[in-house]
């Protein structure tokens, strides 16, 4: 059975001054484990999609139609009591800019150690605090006794991006949802970043739905490929045939 | 913050001391100037009768006849031995004039401010929790309004309708003759001018807390903290609060003296005997001494104010607190 499927999905933003299709009857579903890259240019609906999944859009954006199912359950019509549920337990994200995920207010490690409270609300104080520091070393924070009392304008982007990516495995997701994870960072920590998915997928035996408009990130990393443009996905296949056929001339 | 305690301790106190010595000038210089004669402060109608010669003789008892340096030189060392001298008006020493009716104004002004720092958080988290709800418009409107009438006339509509029309509430002073010690008299004759400090103020701080809630609703952080599970709620109280909470610190820092200052007005409509009818009536009928004590009083709870919100916001903010405060630390130019 699929992880996650997407049946016919429309999003439209209903603002005063009309109404504006943002997803056109989308359909696609995620296996277990695999990497799906979902490509497109800017402004296409990458983000809305994996938002109106995760149940995170604005007022103004209205489901009109479609299904979305989790392991073969329906969850479109789930209120956001119950979404809580699957926030921070089955899906999880990592967004664009890491300087502006974190709260600037809040020492990193108090953001961890407050999404390892909330998907193991049982652990004590120091079992909570030492599974945040492990957490930290997963993603490669050096030193993490000495950083969890730094705050996020204290760190670089790429050890900030580290630390988002600390919170979203907190929460040990079988669903990770990487929007533009990579794209505020330069070349080098973008790779390491990208290995670390990789390698945090084999370990954890996570899915991840990575949303990017980088093809070489997507060659990279990804198993499949799903291609979007002005709200609809138009294709979707493996990644080796999918580049073969020169989709990166396509869409850049 | 590397500079050491003492240090920092030291350079707050000059700096305070200088505000005040620089302010006891200009209130002295400014009273001065101002046209009207003290004497008439002193003597009342008598003035009128009195030679020339005498009002010069009068002048020179009450030590006005001196040039204006000189007067501000044996008024500072009589200062600084706590002598302020004698209020023309009440021929009694500003000391106990002051005395007397200080503890109704702090309490009309610190009840004020208690409510009003107490309360708009409240209603600006409600406003932001229900934002562009029908709710939320009605408080906007209605809270625009009631900040932007006049104390003054709020003062005189109120006691218009409770104390003319209804007769529910007392028009004037802080108790009725003979029921000094009645508590519920007092609270009776407090409750309209309190309502009008409240009503006066709240909104403004209200919808600033209200504005800045929902920038912080909007940030990015917000997304990520609902992706951990929690309740947007939650994220408001945990989150987005400690964003609000150290602007709101210095801005009700900033506030006291305002509200205080707002009572002056207040309590000169309502007769009610404190600092602000006090400053009303030394500055009309150039009472120095009284004035000179009541304007410092009032600009040294502003210094010190100002001085609070500054170390209050330097504390909580974790980005000020690393750049080692306002002054201090790296300096960036534009």
């Amino acid at each position: 059975m699929d992880l996650l499927q997407v049946k016919d999905l429309s999003v439209s933003f209903c603002r005063p001054e009309g109404e504006k299709e943002a997803l056109k009857n989308v359909s696609f579903s995620l296996r277990k484990g695999e990497v799906l890259a979902v490509m497109g240019e800017a402004g296409c609906g990458k983000s809305v999609l994996c938002k109106s999944i995760l149940k995170l859009l604005p007022d103004i954006a209205v489901v009109r139609t479609g299904h979305i199912y989790v392991k073969g359950e329906e969850i479109t019509g789930y209120s956001d009591k119950q979404m809580q549920k699957l926030r921070g337990s089955f899906f999880s994200a990592v967004f664009q800019n890491p300087m502006t995920a974190l709260n600037p207010c809040m020492s990193v490690g108090e953001q961890i150690v407050e999404a390892v409270r909330l998907r193991h609300p049982q652990l004590s104080r120091g079992e909570r605090r030492q599974k945040t520091e492990e957490l930290m070393e997963l993603v490669g924070l050096d030193h993490p006794k000495e950083r969890v009392g730094q705050y996020p304008f204290q760190l670089s982007g790429g050890m900030a991006q580290r630390c988002v990516i600390a919170i979203a495995l907190a929460a040990e997701p079988e669903v990770l949802f990487a929007d533009e994870a990579t794209t505020a960072l330069d070349v080098t920590v973008q790779a390491q970043i990208l290995e670390l998915f990789l390698e945090l997928r084999k370990r954890m035996g996570m899915s991840i739905v990575l949303i990017t408009h980088n093809p070489g990130v997507a060659a990279q990393t990804a198993n499949r490929v799903a291609l979007m443009r002005g709200g609809e996905l138009y294709r979707i296949g493996d990644v080796e045939e999918m580049f073969e056929e020169g989709i990166s001339c396509e869409i850049t | 913050m590397k500079k050491g305690y003492p240090v920092k301790l030291l350079k707050e106190t000059l700096k305070f001391t200088l505000s005040v010595l620089v302010l006891s000038v200009l209130v002295f210089g400014m009273s001065r100037l101002a046209p009207g004669d003290p004497l008439y402060a002193y003597y009342g109608e008598r003035v009128e009768k009195m030679s020339v010669v005498e009002q010069e003789q009068a002048r020179a008892r009450l030590g006005l006849d001196e040039p204006l340096p000189g007067q501000y030189v044996r008024w500072f060392r009589g200062a600084v031995h706590g002598d302020f001298g004698i209020s023309y008006q009440y021929k009694t020493d500003v000391k106990e004039v002051i005395a007397a009716r200080i503890g109704n104004t702090l309490l009309l002004g610190g009840l004020g401010f208690f409510l009003v720092f107490a309360l708009a958080p409240l209603l600006g988290i409600f406003c932001a929790w229900r934002e562009d709800k029908a709710v939320d418009r009605l408080i906007c409107r209605i809270g625009t309004v009631t900040s932007c009438i006049p104390e003054f006339w709020l003062s005189l509509l109120l006691l218009l309708v409770f104390a003319v029309w209804l007769g529910w509430l007392p028009s004037s002073g802080a108790y009725s003759v003979g029921k000094e010690g009645s508590l519920a008299d007092r609270a009776a004759h407090l409750i309209l001018p309190l309502a009008v400090v409240v009503l006066g103020h709240l909104w403004y701080y209200a919808f600033q807390v209200r504005n800045r809630l929902l920038e912080e609703v909007r940030a990015d952080y917000v997304l990520l903290a609902r992706m951990k599970g929690m309740s947007g709620r939650q994220v408001l109280y945990r989150h987005c609060m400690r964003g609000v909470l150290p602007s709101y610190l210095s801005m009700m820092a900033l506030a006291l003296p305002h509200i205080l200052g707002g009572t002056y007005v207040v309590e000169t409509v309502f007769s009610y005997p404190g600092i602000g009818t006090l400053a009303y009536e030394s500055a009309r009928y150039q009472d120095y001494n009284l004035l000179m004590v009541v304007s410092l009083f009032t600009g040294t709870l502003v210094i010190l104010c100002n001085m609070a919100a500054r170390i209050v916001s330097e504390r909580i903010d974790p980005r000020m607190r690393a750049r080692g405060g306002v002054d201090g630390g790296e300096v960036r130019r534009l």
